[in-house]
């Protein structure tokens, strides 16, 4: 994954907290943490205001605050991960996505958090360089001469909803998320040459 | 371990001395000597916790500000996100040219590829320096016209003017877009250049971008997580200021 996954942990105690951490730290993962010691006002507020892709929810600390009521909008996009120790039921658990044990020994950990990230499409079993595909080939070509989604679509004769997959796997693969970039990239590859487009 | 004002500023930056500019852009200069944080800050008319939020939210990433922190100064946060301006375009920025312009010079480098990789720079370099001149020229009047109502009760008709046509919420959108472009330079450096004879000129850039990209990345939280949240509270204590007073 090239994109820093927000992640929102909320917890009190710290070395639950540098635990966590550092357990992330070794997976293939770039991620940024922010962190409440608890929620204090809301949920939803807490969640409007660090918009994470993760939460890492102490059960303890959040149970008083959320009855497990998921329907405002913010909730579409975050995966709830709730941790819990031999005190807790899984019953009690069973409003987060995923749940996580604070118990476990440090290869159980690690390989918990690697399934639940692998299921939420956030760890990609593949390696980050992948070549591309002759067809992200000739999207990539149409992006760096300079043209829209509209037009590779048209040109290509597929949807510009397919185009934007296309480009975005070809971000993914190769890293480079600006047209600028991707254009130096396929002068640099020979996919267009330098005197076919004006590049700045 | 978090930054107190007891601390010796010599301990501090032994402790970490990525904190060198930051503690620069305050005026604080080498040559601390024996002095305490709390010493140095006196010295130089700096408000202590101001400078310690500042601080230690660079130092430690998952530092998380203050409460106070929301009746700082506006125009003293201003002032040193000026400085911090003043330090990207006058100093780093100019320090990765000279590199770059090491490397066109070096005549074991393909024309093309050199060529590509300084327009590519220097287009980064246009967005950043439109980016900030936006701040400046936008943003931080705006902020300093809301703080001087508040203060006086002087300039209401301007501020609703402004408002109108601008919000601090905008802003927190604004920056990601320049940061995608530094982070395409560093990849096509690191994965895609043709391979060279000797790297050791890129390696310096690259070093650069690294710590351009990791100063610019704190700027932004500090912007995120103190900015906005005094404008918020400002802008609040304005409309019930407004809403209450004659206009209602």
């Amino acid at each position: 994954m090239i994109e820093a996954v927000k992640i929102l942990l909320i917890e009190p105690s710290y070395i639950i907290k540098e635990g966590l951490r550092s357990a992330l730290g070794r997976l293939n993962l770039s991620f940024r943490i922010d962190e409440v010691d608890e929620v204090k006002e809301n949920l939803v507020l807490t969640l409007e205001k660090f918009t994470p892709r993760i939460v890492f929810a102490n059960h303890r600390a959040l149970e008083t605050k959320w009855a497990g009521n998921r329907s405002a909008a913010v909730f579409d996009e975050v995966l709830l991960v709730g941790m819990y120790n031999e005190k807790v039921t899984l019953f009690e658990m069973a409003r987060y996505d995923e749940v996580l044990c604070i118990e476990e020994n440090k290869q159980q950990i690690i390989s918990s958090l690697q399934n639940i990230l692998k299921k939420a499409g956030l760890l990609s079993n593949e390696s980050e360089t992948e070549n591309l595909s002759e067809r992200e080939r000739e999207v990539l070509r149409f992006v760096a001469l300079g043209l829209t989604n509209n037009e590779i679509a048209e040109r290509l004769f597929i949807s510009t909803f397919t185009v934007m997959t296309h480009r975005k796997n070809i971000t993914r693969k190769l890293g480079i998320k600006t047209v600028s970039g991707l254009t130096v990239y396929a002068i640099l590859n020979k996919i267009i040459e330098s005197g076919e487009v004006n590049v700045f | 371990m978090l930054i107190n004002e007891e601390m010796k500023m010599a301990e501090v930056i032994h402790l970490n001395h990525h904190l060198l500019h930051v503690i620069n852009r305050f005026g604080i200069q080498l040559g601390y000597g024996e002095k305490t944080v709390k010493q140095l800050c006196a010295e130089h008319e700096l408000p202590l916790p101001f400078f310690l939020e500042i601080v230690n939210t660079f130092h430690d990433p998952s530092y998380f500000p203050v409460d106070a922190m929301l009746r700082f100064d506006a125009a003293l946060l201003i002032r040193y996100l000026q400085q911090t301006h003043a330090y990207y375009l006058e100093f780093r920025i100019p320090e990765i040219e000279q590199y770059i312009t090491r490397l066109t010079t070096d005549e074991s480098w393909d024309e093309a590829v050199k060529r590509l990789i300084r327009d590519f720079f220097h287009q980064y370099v246009f967005e950043l320096t439109q980016h900030i001149k936006r701040e400046e020229d936008r943003v931080y009047p705006y902020v300093l016209a809301l703080a001087h109502y508040l203060e006086t009760g002087q300039g209401e008709k301007e501020l609703v003017e402004s408002l109108m046509h601008y919000s601090i919420q905008e802003y927190e959108n604004e920056h990601d877009d320049v940061e995608s472009k530094l982070f395409d330079l560093k990849n096509i450096i690191i994965k895609y250049i043709p391979r060279p004879k000797d790297s050791r000129i890129l390696n310096l850039i690259l070093h650069e971008l690294f710590e351009l990209e990791d100063d610019l990345h704190n700027h932004s939280h500090i912007e995120n997580m103190i900015l906005v949240p005094i404008v918020e509270r400002m802008e609040k204590e304005f409309f019930a200021l407004t809403r209450n007073g004659r206009h209602d």
